[in-house]
C-alpha cells in the first residue's frame, strides 16, 4: 500500500512539475495550438512519443515488457470527438487540468467536476456505449493489421513524428504574446 | 535585444519531452513488474477514482460496473494519489519559478469574450463533462491514448488522438475567430 502511494506521488509531481515548467499549461498555449499558432506542446508531445516508442519497442523486444496497444473500435473516434470538444471549451486536457488546479487556475475545479459528472453519465449508460460503440472491435495491433514487421514501422513513424516537429519548428513558440 | 533564459524562462519543449517519454517508460516498466498489467499510465482512472466517491451518496452506484472497475482496480490507490501529486507538481513548479498566478479565468478569454465568469464557467462545465465523457468512450485521454498509446502504435489510440485535433480545432476556431492581436 505505502509503495502505491509512493510510486502514484513520485510519477504524479514529477509529470505535474514538467506540465507546469515548459509551460504546457497554459491556456493561451493550447488554445495556440488548437489554432495552428503555437506549436510547443505538439513538438514537446511527439518528442516524448517518438522516444518513448523506440524504448517501449526495444523493452518489448527484450522481453523486459509486453506492448499493450488499444483495440480499434467505434468508441475511439466518437469518444476522441467528444473528447475534443471539451478540449476546445476547456483549453485543456486531464493531466494539465490537475496541474492547472495546482497553480491556482480557479476554473480547473469547475472543469474536474464537470469531468467526472461526465464519467457518471458514462456509467450511468454504459450499456448503451457499449452496444453501439465498443461492442465490435479489433486488434490495435499495427504491425499485425498492416502486415509488416515492427522493425520497418517504427523508424517509419519515428521519422513521421521528428518530421512533423521539424515542420512546425519554424512557427512561434509563444503565440500567448500576440493573442 | 531579448535574454533567452531569465529565471522565470519556461523549460525548452525537448527537456519537457525528454523528462515525460523517461517518466511514461519507467511507469509502464513499474507497473509492469507489479503486475498492474491492464494500467497503463493515464490520467482518465485518476478521474474515474474521483467518481466512485459518489457511490457513498448515491449507494445504487456501488453495482454499476464501471464504478466497480474503478474501485476494484489494483492500482486505484496509485491513480487516486495521483491527483493529488500531480496538482502539486504544479504548485511547486510555479512557487519554485515564481510565476504563481492565481485567476479565476483565464485573461485571454477576458481579453475577447469579455470579464463575466458565468459564461466562462459554463463553457468549462460542459467542456469538463464532454472530457469526461469523451475520455471514457475512447478510454483514455491525451496522456492515456497519445503519450503512451502513440507510443505504442495502437490503431485505436492513432484514431483517438487525431479526433482529439478535428473537434479541437473546431471549436478554438469558433471560440476565437479573429486573433493575432487585432483585437486589444
Amino acid at each position: 500500500m505505502i509503495l502505491k502511494i509512493i510510486i502514484g506521488s513520485i510519477v504524479g509531481f514529477v509529470f505535474g512539475y514538467t506540465l507546469q515548467r515548459t509551460g504546457i499549461t497554459k491556456y493561451p498555449r493550447v488554445m495556440g495550438l488548437l489554432l495552428l499558432k503555437d506549436f510547443k506542446i505538439l513538438k514537446f508531445m511527439l518528442t516524448a512519443v517518438t522516444l518513448s516508442m523506440i524504448g517501449f519497442y526495444t523493452l518489448d523486444s527484450l522481453g523486459v515488457i509486453e506492448l499493450n496497444p488499444k483495440p480499434l473500435d467505434w468508441g475511439k473516434l466518437v469518444g476522441g470527438l467528444i473528447f475534443g470538444a471539451g478540449m476546445g471549451l476547456l483549453g485543456y486536457c486531464p493531466g494539465t487540468m490537475l496541474s492547472r488546479i495546482g497553480e491556482g487556475k480557479k476554473d480547473a475545479w469547475l472543469g474536474l467536476l464537470g469531468t467526472v459528472l461526465g464519467i457518471l453519465f458514462f456509467a450511468l449508460n454504459v450499456n448503451f456505449f457499449k452496444t453501439h460503440l465498443t461492442s465490435k472491435s479489433m486488434s490495435g495491433d499495427i504491425s499485425a493489421a498492416l502486415g509488416i514487421s515492427q522493425w520497418i514501422i517504427v523508424p517509419i513513424a519515428a521519422i513521421v513524428f521528428i518530421g512533423i516537429i521539424y515542420l512546425v519548428n519554424k512557427k512561434v513558440d509563444d503565440f500567448k504574446q500576440n493573442f | 535585444m531579448k535574454l533567452k533564459h531569465t529565471k522565470n524562462s519556461e523549460w525548452h519543449w525537448l527537456t519537457g519531452g525528454i523528462i515525460v517519454s523517461v517518466l511514461s517508460m519507467a511507469t509502464y516498466v513499474a507497473f509492469q513488474a507489479l503486475s498492474y498489467k491492464s494500467y497503463p499510465f493515464g490520467i482518465t482512472a485518476s478521474f474515474g477514482n474521483i467518481a466512485t466517491l459518489f457511490k457513498h451518496p448515491f449507494p445504487g452506484l456501488a453495482d454499476n460496473p464501471v464504478i466497480q472497475k474503478y474501485s476494484n482496480s489494483p492500482a486505484a490507490l496509485i491513480s487516486t494519489t495521483m491527483i493529488f501529486s500531480i496538482a502539486l507538481g504544479g504548485f511547486v513548479a510555479a512557487k519554485l519559478n515564481r510565476n504563481y498566478a492565481p485567476e479565476l479565468i483565464p485573461a485571454v478569454w477576458k481579453k475577447y469574450h469579455g470579464p463575466g465568469i458565468w459564461k466562462r464557467f459554463i463553457i468549462v462545465l460542459i467542456g469538463g463533462f464532454l472530457l469526461g465523457l469523451g475520455a471514457v468512450i475512447a478510454s483514455g485521454c491525451t496522456t492515456g491514448n497519445i503519450l503512451q498509446g502513440w507510443a505504442h502504435l495502437s490503431l485505436g489510440s492513432m484514431v483517438a488522438g487525431a479526433s482529439f485535433f478535428i473537434t479541437g480545432i473546431i471549436i478554438a476556431k469558433i471560440l476565437y475567430p479573429k486573433t493575432g492581436g487585432q483585437k486589444s
